[in-house]
This record gives C-alpha cells, structure tokens and sequence, in this order.
C-alpha cells in the first residue's frame, strides 16, 4: 500500500515537474527570440543575456533536481548555458504535449462513461460489451504510451543537464590526471627524501659508532689496556642496537607479521610521551593502507613528541565504509606546520593512494592529523 | 703536535681527543661546526686542522669549505679532512690550490688508528697524506691515452705508495726492496709520466695527483 502511494507521489511530482517545464520553455523560447538576434551580431553574448540566462538555468535546476530527480550540478560557461537552452526549450514543449494528451484522454473517457451512465449515447454509440472491451484495450494502451511518454520526457531533461551542464567529462579527466601527476611526482620526491633519511641515519649513527669502536680497540691495543677493551665491547652492543633502530626505522617488520595494533604498540612504548592507541578495524586493511596508515602514525606521534610539548598523544584509527581513518590528537601547543619536511611527505604518501590528508593546528593546540585512506 | 679537530659527532670527537692526547699531541680545541672552526684556527693556529666534511647545518661539505678557507688563510696550518665517502672532486678541490700539508682520508680510516696517525704527523709536517682509496679510485681511470697504462705492475705499486704521501724510504720499507731500487722505480715513473724531476716528495706526489685527477 505504501509502496502504491510512493509511487503515486512519484507519478504526481512527475506530471508537475513536466508542467512547469512545459512553462518554462515558453519562457525560454521567448528568451531566445528576443536575444537571438543579438547573439548573432555579436561574438560573445552580452552580460545582461548570459545572466538571464544563467538565472533560466538556475530555474530549470532547481525544477529538476526537485521534480525530476536529477543530481549533477557542475560550473558550465556562458556557451554551454545557452546551449542549453536553444536544446532545451524543444523537450519542454514536448512534455506540455505529452501532458495534454494525457488530460484530453482523461477528460474524454469521463465524458463518455458519464453519458452513458445518464443514459446519453455520446457520438451515438451504445454501450454494449464488445464496445466496452474494445474503449477500455485502447485506452489502457493509450494511457500505458502517454505515461511512458511522461517518463521519457523526464529522462529526456536530466540527460539534457548531465550533458550540457553537468561537470564536462574532458575537464574531470584533466584534473584527474593533473592530480595523479602531482601524486606521483610527490611519492618520488617522498621516496627520495626517505632514502636521504635513511642514510643519513646510516652515517650519522652506525657508521660513527663503528669508527668510535675501532678506535677504541687501536688504542686498546696500542696500550694493551684492558679497561679499553671493556668500553670497546659496550661499544659494539650499542653499535648493534643503532643497527636494529635504523632497520626498524625503515620498515618495521611486526606490521607484516603481526599488524597494525602490534607495530603501533612499538611505536606508543618507544614514544617519550604517553600514546593511547585505539585500532578498531575489524579486519586488516589492504597492504598499501596498512603501511601508510602504520607511517603516518609514527611520524605524527614522532613530530608531537619532538616539537608540540605535548603530555598525551590520541591515536585511533577506524573503519567508515570503504575509509579507514587514521586521527593522531595530540595537547601540546599547535602551530605545527603542514609544509614541514614530516608532514609533507605523510601529505603525499595519503596523497597517492587517493587519501585526505588534513592537519589543523591552531596556536594554543590541539593538533590534530587526519588521514583517511580509501580501502576499496 | 698542536691540533684542532672539527667532528660533529660527540663520539667521535671524545675518542679522537682520547687517541691524540694519549699519543702526546695536544688538542688546542675540538670544535663541533665548521663556524667555531675557523674562530679557533684564527685565534690559534695549530700545526694541523682535523676536519670531518659534513658538518652543521646542511652536512654537505661545510668541513672541505672549511678546510680550503684555512689553507688560504694560514698557509702555515696543515689540513687533514675526513670524509664519509672518497669524492674525487674534494681530492682534487684541496690539490689544485695547495701542494703542502693537506690530507684526504676516509673517515673509517681512523678506525685504524696507526695508519691515522702516520697521516696526521705527515700533514703536520708539510707533507701530503692521501687515503688509499682515494688513490686507488684515482689511479682506476685507465684510458686508452693514460700514461699510467705504460708503467709495470711493480711502478704502479710504488706510484701508489708515493701517491699516499710515503717517503722513499717508507716505500722501500713497505714494498720489501732497496731504497735505490724505489728510486729508481720512481725516476722511471716520472721519465713516463713527463714530470718535472724537482722539489720534495709532496710536490711530486701532488704533480702526480692533480695529473691524475685533472
């Protein structure tokens, strides 16, 4: 019953929707009568008439998204504007048609069963069965075209404004492909600029410990002196534990084996600052996500605990539909910058797997890093 | 020996004092940059500079700047620069401009802490010191015009010796042969390369190394 009454609004939208767009391509025939000449002198249409036209179009718009259930809403120029309406205005006479058919049909067929049940013969025809029979077969014919009518005209109108006013498909692939340019040029640079990191750390950290230890053992040997040689094997085991930081810097090998919530745990025990992680996923993301998800953790907690003064990092990270969203929220001070070297590079890591990546850091703090990454 | 060392990180720089003191030299200062560097150079001149290449703020080659700045400023100074990898460009950078007391070694050959420390007198003393990968690395360029190509296996070891910074007698004493026999080798080098036959043992090994590396 409902559903029947759904669909009768539906219908009754419909036929209004077609009406007034029956109107108002009257409006816009007059429209282009009075300014066809004027775009024919001149190259470039006049303000005055492309912002007629404009409000036309917003008119139309608002009749269609309302009445006709049409969705698109895309920025058109002046040309397609009017385009538009010189293509339009046709349909919308069609649809008064269609409409008049149907009241005409309407009309008639109560005429006719009203004679006859006053005891008229209208066109003197009596009603007899076959007749009956015959009336009704063409008139639920009659009725069943007239209604598909309505519907096509409708779909006529939103086909109309999905092509001329509808976001271009050429300038949605141009920006498109503008962005994964940008994207990937930004993950090569990311990538570089981890690889200076990397042996940045290789030499200002293992390579100097190494130098340090044999440097320890030439003097231990030069002077035979057994205290020496004790600092020289200390000086190898912290050699060794730079050695396990740095590879667990470049990639930490528990987010493979045992996940996110167990590398993250690392990170929160290895953090200065006291981290609160929370992962609810309700199952492990695609590889990709999951070390980016994993990185951009790490170095929002590394830069709030380096920079922010913070006393308490929040990390959570959960599943919305096809979005995973990493939030790292942390109370120091804010005013940390999205173009720093960190944060530029966590921007174009997200960047590259189609991600937002938005950091708000008003003076005063809280400072908050989201990303969230698609997970399709 | 008076020494001023310039090596960022703290550990290195702790041990390097360690090392020079216990050798008896004397560390007038153990600067951390390249700025304080020069201050000290200026307000005292040691016999020899200690400079590591990369330092603060960009840790690219503030150290070899550095290092080029003394040479021109206190011609008296020796410098010895360490670096992280052998750059032909800073060998060749420190030879074009000077033929006394410098030194180029990697930085892991303090590791091996005799062969660092026959460098450092060597540049304190006016003579040359050049890592033996460096050389190595500058001896590599064989063309089908190099003249090294004429030389014997045996001239090249003794070309390599001297390209270090040894003194003949060192040269005899590390190949196992006769100190006339090097010079002889070295005589021969030098009719093969077209080197002028003057000046001390420096200036010939620079000749050679700004041959090679030109």
């Amino acid at each position: 019953m409902t559903r029947f009454v759904r669909h009768g609004a539906g219908g009754v939208r419909l036929a209004v929707g077609v009406a007034l767009g029956a109107l108002t391509s009257t409006a816009e025939l007059v429209f282009l009568l009075l300014t066809g000449p004027v775009l024919l002198v001149r190259r470039t249409p006049p303000h005055f008439v492309t912002a007629a036209a404009r409000r036309l179009v917003r008119i139309e718009r608002t009749r269609l998204t309302a009445l006709l259930g049409a969705g698109e809403n895309g920025e058109a120029g002046d040309r397609r504007v009017l385009a538009y309406l010189a293509v339009r205005w046709p349909v919308g006479l069609l649809g008064g048609g269609v409409l008049f058919l149907l009241l005409y049909g309407a009309v008639t067929t109560v005429a006719v069963l009203a004679g006859w049940l006053y005891g008229g013969r209208p066109d003197g025809i009596a009603p007899t069965w076959p007749i009956l029979v015959y009336l009704f077969a063409a008139a639920t014919v009659l009725l069943f075209l007239d209604l598909a009518g309505l519907a096509a005209v409708a779909a006529f109108e939103r086909g109309l404004v999905r092509r001329f006013l509808g976001p271009d498909e050429r300038a949605l692939m141009r920006a498109r492909i503008a962005e994964l340019s940008a994207s990937r040029a930004g993950i090569v640079a990311a990538v570089d600029a981890e690889r200076r990191r990397i042996e940045r750390d290789l030499h200002d950290g293992l390579q100097q410990r190494l130098v340090a230890l044999g440097m320890l053992l030439g003097r231990a040997r030069r002077n035979e002196s057994r205290d020496l040689l004790r600092q020289a094997h200390e000086e190898s085991r912290r050699a060794l534990e730079e050695l396990r930081d740095i590879a667990w810097r470049v990639y930490p090998a528990a987010l493979d084996d045992l996940g996110l919530r167990d590398a993250l745990a690392t990170v929160a025990e290895r953090c200065a600052v006291p981290v609160r992680v929370h992962c609810d996923l309700p199952d492990r993301p695609i590889k990709q996500v999951e070390t980016a998800a994993y990185f951009t953790v790490r170095e929002a907690v590394t830069n709030a605990a380096k920079h922010s003064g913070a006393t308490l990092i929040d990390v959570s990270i959960l599943r919305r539909g096809t979005l995973v969203i990493v939030m790292i929220t942390d109370d120091g001070a804010g005013g940390a910058d999205p173009g720093g070297g960190g944060l530029s590079g966590l921007a174009r890591r997200v960047a590259a797997l189609d991600g937002r990546f938005r950091v708000s850091s008003p003076a005063g703090g809280p400072t908050v890093v989201t990303a969230e990454l698609p997970c399709a | 020996m008076r020494v001023i060392l310039a090596e960022d990180s703290t550990l290195l720089r702790e041990g390097l004092v360690r090392l020079l003191a216990e050798e008896g030299h004397e560390v007038i200062a153990a600067t951390a940059d390249a700025e304080a560097l020069l201050t000290a150079v200026a307000a005292d001149p040691p016999d020899v500079a200690v400079v590591d290449v990369r330092m603060p703020p960009t840790h690219t080659d503030e150290g070899l700047r550095a290092a080029l700045d003394i040479r021109r400023r206190h011609p008296g100074v020796g410098v010895l620069v360490l670096s992280q990898y052998v750059e032909k460009r800073y060998a060749t950078d420190l030879l074009s401009t000077h033929s006394r007391g410098v030194g180029y070694l990697l930085k892991d050959r303090v590791a091996q802490v005799q062969e660092f420390l026959d460098a450092l007198e060597r540049v304190g003393s006016g003579g040359a010191a050049f890592d033996p990968e460096v050389v190595r690395q500058l001896l590599a360029r064989t063309t089908h015009v190099d003249p090294l190509n004429d030389l014997t296996a045996r001239e090249r070891d003794v070309l390599a010796e001297m390209a270090q910074g040894h003194t003949n007698l060192a040269i005899a004493g590390r190949l196992h042969v006769s100190r006339s026999a090097v010079e002889k080798h070295i005589n021969a080098i030098f009719d093969k390369l077209r080197l002028p036959r003057d000046g001390g043992y420096s200036r010939r090994v620079l000749a050679v190394l700004r041959y090679l590396g030109s």
